[in-house]
């Protein structure tokens, strides 16, 4: 593995593991944050969140990574899994 | 239908498939929950109307059959892909407490599954049966005179089954289609609801061979209960104390990947293509790879599939691929008539490599 590669995996394995925490502490859920699949969908099947979930989880994202999704037209896009969060997080990350 | 037509159809109006490949059975009797239940992956905790995603798994833990179980007054409405009604009653028969008062009706040939998939498909539905459908939660179902209505679909789009009567079914069929061709769609494939499931990340029991793997390689372990016994749990179990080693991710290419290549490095191997589908929505192929797991992400461009002449360069992503339509169309607000996608995002955000 290239050092640039080795660099990104680790980055994104942070941001994975603190998204799935927050999920997890979020739902509730009782269960080990490596059982949370990075493409498992977050509303409807999946994680099964429902819209009072989704409200929760856009301010925790404004708070704990400072992602501003409340009122973006992109919101459902972002917000569909574990990954797509990461993406944005990153992306942020990038931007700044 | 070209493929093309029958994608557009369906990412963008409204689109009507058979579906034959779906079994249809109904479990009664007393114990018909608790015997269901011994044999699904997923905790049987769903209302009556709502459905359940589930799975069956072989002993070596990988999935046999793709299940929604339904709860129906004192029985359960399986809906299922993957096994005959012969190889689930087997299963009941195998895994089941035998004293379990249970009957197994295969509801083939007396009802035939039909299904509406689409941004608009709410629109058909609501034409065809009653306005009421629009407010169909997810994942729930309700009964009609001539059939059942179940909330569902593997698209990303608004998504419909319906068991209707055999009867009743061609005319269905035809009605359904003069609905939908007013939606700017007509009929879908088997290969299209496919390749439609593949862009959203949809398990599918057609899509490759899962050999080998298990719910936690295929990124389904929602599907799997931590708190009960099935079939198969003592393999995930196995597997989760030795450690996974592989994981499906998706990926983009231009063109020339196919389900079973070797994905390299730099440095050497890192997976295999599990499935791999041309995507008029993308512009390029959609995939899945079994990637190991230290590089199983997305947002990767190191890899590429080896060939004589070329290497293809492969782009991992997040799924689902696609922006839906259905995610922009609000029933209450814009109809098929109304809609005005000129300033609607491009269905593919990405880029390829």
């Amino acid at each position: 593995m290239t050092t640039n590669l080795s660099d990104y995996v680790s980055s994104r394995e942070a941001v994975l593991d603190r998204v799935r925490r927050m999920l997890r502490d979020t739902m509730k859920l009782r269960i080990e944050p490596e059982a949370i699949d990075p493409d498992v969908p977050l509303f409807g099947t999946g994680l099964g969140m429902d819209s009072v979930d989704a409200v929760e989880l856009v301010v925790q994202l404004d708070a704990v990574f400072g992602l501003t999704l409340a009122g973006s037209p992109w919101v459902s896009a972002k917000l569909r899994t574990v990954n797509t969060i990461v993406d944005a997080i990153l992306e942020l990350g990038n931007e700044t | 239908m070209r493929l093309e037509d029958e994608y557009r159809s369906l990412r963008h109006g409204a689109a009507l498939s058979r579906m034959d490949h779906v079994g249809l059975v109904r479990v009664s009797g007393d114990d018909a929950t608790e015997a269901v239940d011994a044999i699904c992956s997923g905790d049987l905790w769903v209302r009556d109307g709502r459905m359940l995603q589930t799975l069956i798994l072989g002993e070596p833990g990988q999935p046999v059959a793709d299940v929604y179980v339904c709860p129906d007054d004192d029985a359960c409405v399986l809906m299922f892909e993957g096994i005959t009604t012969e190889e689930l009653s087997a299963c009941l028969a195998e895994y089941a407490q035998p004293e379990l008062a249970i009957e197994l009706e295969d509801l083939r040939p007396a009802y035939e599954l039909i299904s509406v998939n689409g941004p608009y498909a709410w629109e058909a539905l609501s034409k065809w049966l009653t306005p009421d459908v629009i407010g169909l939660p997810y994942l729930s179902f309700y009964h009609f005179d001539r059939g059942t209505c179940f909330r569902a679909g593997k698209t990303g789009e608004y998504g419909y089954d319906l068991a209707v009567r055999s009867g009743y079914v061609e005319r269905a069929w035809e009605e359904l289609l003069a609905l939908v061709g007013a939606l700017g769609g007509g009929e879908a494939s088997l290969e299209t609801l496919d390749l439609c499931a593949l862009e959203n990340g949809f398990f599918s029991v057609r899509h490759a061979s899962v050999e080998g793997l298990t719910p936690l390689e295929l990124q389904l372990q929602w599907r799997v209960s931590a708190r009960k016994r099935f079939p198969g749990a003592a393999a995930i179990e196995e597997r989760r104390a030795k450690g996974m080693e592989r994981r499906l991710t998706h990926f983009v290419a231009r063109e020339g990947v196919e389900s079973g290549d070797p994905i390299r490095d730099a440095d050497g191997p890192v997976g295999q293509v599990t499935a791999a589908a041309f995507s008029p929505g993308i512009g390029g192929v959609a995939g899945m790879a079994l990637l190991d797991l230290s590089v199983a992400h997305p947002g990767i461009d190191a890899f590429f599939v080896p060939g004589p002449n070329v290497e293809r360069p492969i782009r991992t992503v997040s799924s689902p691929l696609l922006f839906n339509r259905s995610l922009l169309v609000d029933p209450h607000r814009r109809t098929y008539a109304t809609r005005d996608e000129t300033s609607d995002p491009p269905l593919w955000l990405g880029s390829l490599p």
